[in-house]
């Protein structure tokens, strides 16, 4: 029972992470593809976190923490670029 | 008393998943960025949170490991995703993306 | 207030002592007993007691789970709705908070809340510009807003 709600719910993220891949590529200003980035990393943590389930092992609990950290810091970096042109400022006399 | 921590568990999961399906839906569907991001934080707090619930909840009553590595996963997204919406839109905002065209006011437009 | 939990803290570990027994159910014990002799002693501080403030963040984070699941309830229905007829739009939330670490838990807050969204600051810190995914009605969501998180806000760093 348990295990086939496991698999179904990866199969339903999978379909969601599609529906963001549709708007990655499509969206129309670069916001839109930052906003599609920033939604499939989020997405990954739920799919390791249901994979780490299934397998019945806790060695991939790591990397939940580790993808929270990168893809918070790919969206600062893309929006800062974004706004500024620059992702570390070098005069901070703002 | 399995069967109803699985059930538990099963119902944590299918919510986070239904929220997140619900999310992609939106970010499809939404007309501009503003509101996209809407969509988009929802699946970021409150389903992966359940997601991860539901997989903390796991560990410790069937697998019997308390792992606090989830939780501290659960409160670090917690603090980033906001973080990360305001930076974007903030980011949209200066970039000169507009609004959608049936957007009722924009207080913004007089600040400067 | 630090002066306060420190002392809480003296009295646990002096209770632990006395006790000779060197664990965590004594610490306990020993700290409920030491808040019960600070309640007892609460005129003679010259701060109000810390409980208060606890009590408060406690409040604080109740409320904020409450409208978490309100707001995303909402947004569900904005996104599931057959006829898109929302009327988005970026009003300006006059706030009365001072200090920085206020604003920015304001702001984290009002952000972490789906179908709203702080997109800026105005340079004195007194306006947060915040997107809405559906404002019928201005005033009211500003009230909404002011009622209940800036109230929860000012009773917790008050």
């Amino acid at each position: 029972m348990l295990v086939t709600v496991m698999k179904l719910s990866l199969i339903l993220i999978t379909l969601a992470m599609l529906g963001f891949i549709y708007r990655l590529i499509k969206g129309p200003t670069i916001p839109d593809r930052i906003v599609a980035l920033d939604a499939i990393g989020i997405n990954l943590i739920a799919m390791i976190a249901i994979l780490s389930m299934l397998f019945k092992t806790n060695a991939f609990l790591d990397v939940i923490l580790l993808l929270g950290i990168l893809s918070f810091i790919g969206t600062t970096a893309f929006s800062k670029f974004l706004e500024k042109g620059e992702i570390i400022e070098n005069d901070r006399d703002r | 008393m399995t069967v109803i921590v699985e059930l538990v568990i099963i119902l944590f999961l299918l919510f986070g998943v239904f929220l997140t399906l619900a999310a992609a839906f939106g970010v499809i569907r939404l007309p501009d960025v503003y509101t996209r991001n809407h969509a988009a934080s929802k699946s970021a707090t409150l389903g992966v949170m359940s997601i991860l619930l539901a997989c903390f909840l796991y560990f410790y009553l069937i697998e019997g490991h308390f792992s606090s590595r989830v939780l501290l996963g659960i409160a670090f997204i917690f603090i980033t995703a906001p973080v990360g919406g305001h930076l974007i839109s903030r980011a949209a905002y200066n970039a000169g993306v507009k609004l959608w065209d049936k957007s009722v006011r924009d207080d913004l437009k007089n600040k400067k | 207030m630090a002066f306060q939990i420190l002392l809480n803290f003296f009295l646990a570990f002096l209770w632990m002592f006395l006790q000779v027994s060197i664990n965590s159910k004594t610490f306990i014990i020993g700290y409920l007993i030491g808040l019960i002799l600070i309640y007892g002693m609460r005129r003679f501080f010259k701060t109000e007691l810390y409980v208060r403030r606890v009590f408060a963040i406690i409040y604080l984070t109740l409320l904020f789970f409450k409208e978490l699941i309100m707001a995303n309830i909402d947004v569900l229905k904005v996104i599931l709705k057959p006829k898109l007829d929302i009327q988005p739009g970026i009003f300006a939330l006059p706030t009365e908070l001072k200090s920085d670490w206020e604003i920015t838990l304001l702001a984290n807050l009002i952000t972490l809340t789906p179908g709203t969204l702080v997109i800026d600051v105005s340079d004195d810190q007194k306006i947060l510009y915040v997107h809405a995914i559906d404002v019928p009605d201005v005033q009211d969501a500003i009230n909404g807003i002011k009622e209940s998180f800036e109230k929860a806000i000012m009773e917790v760093s008050r």
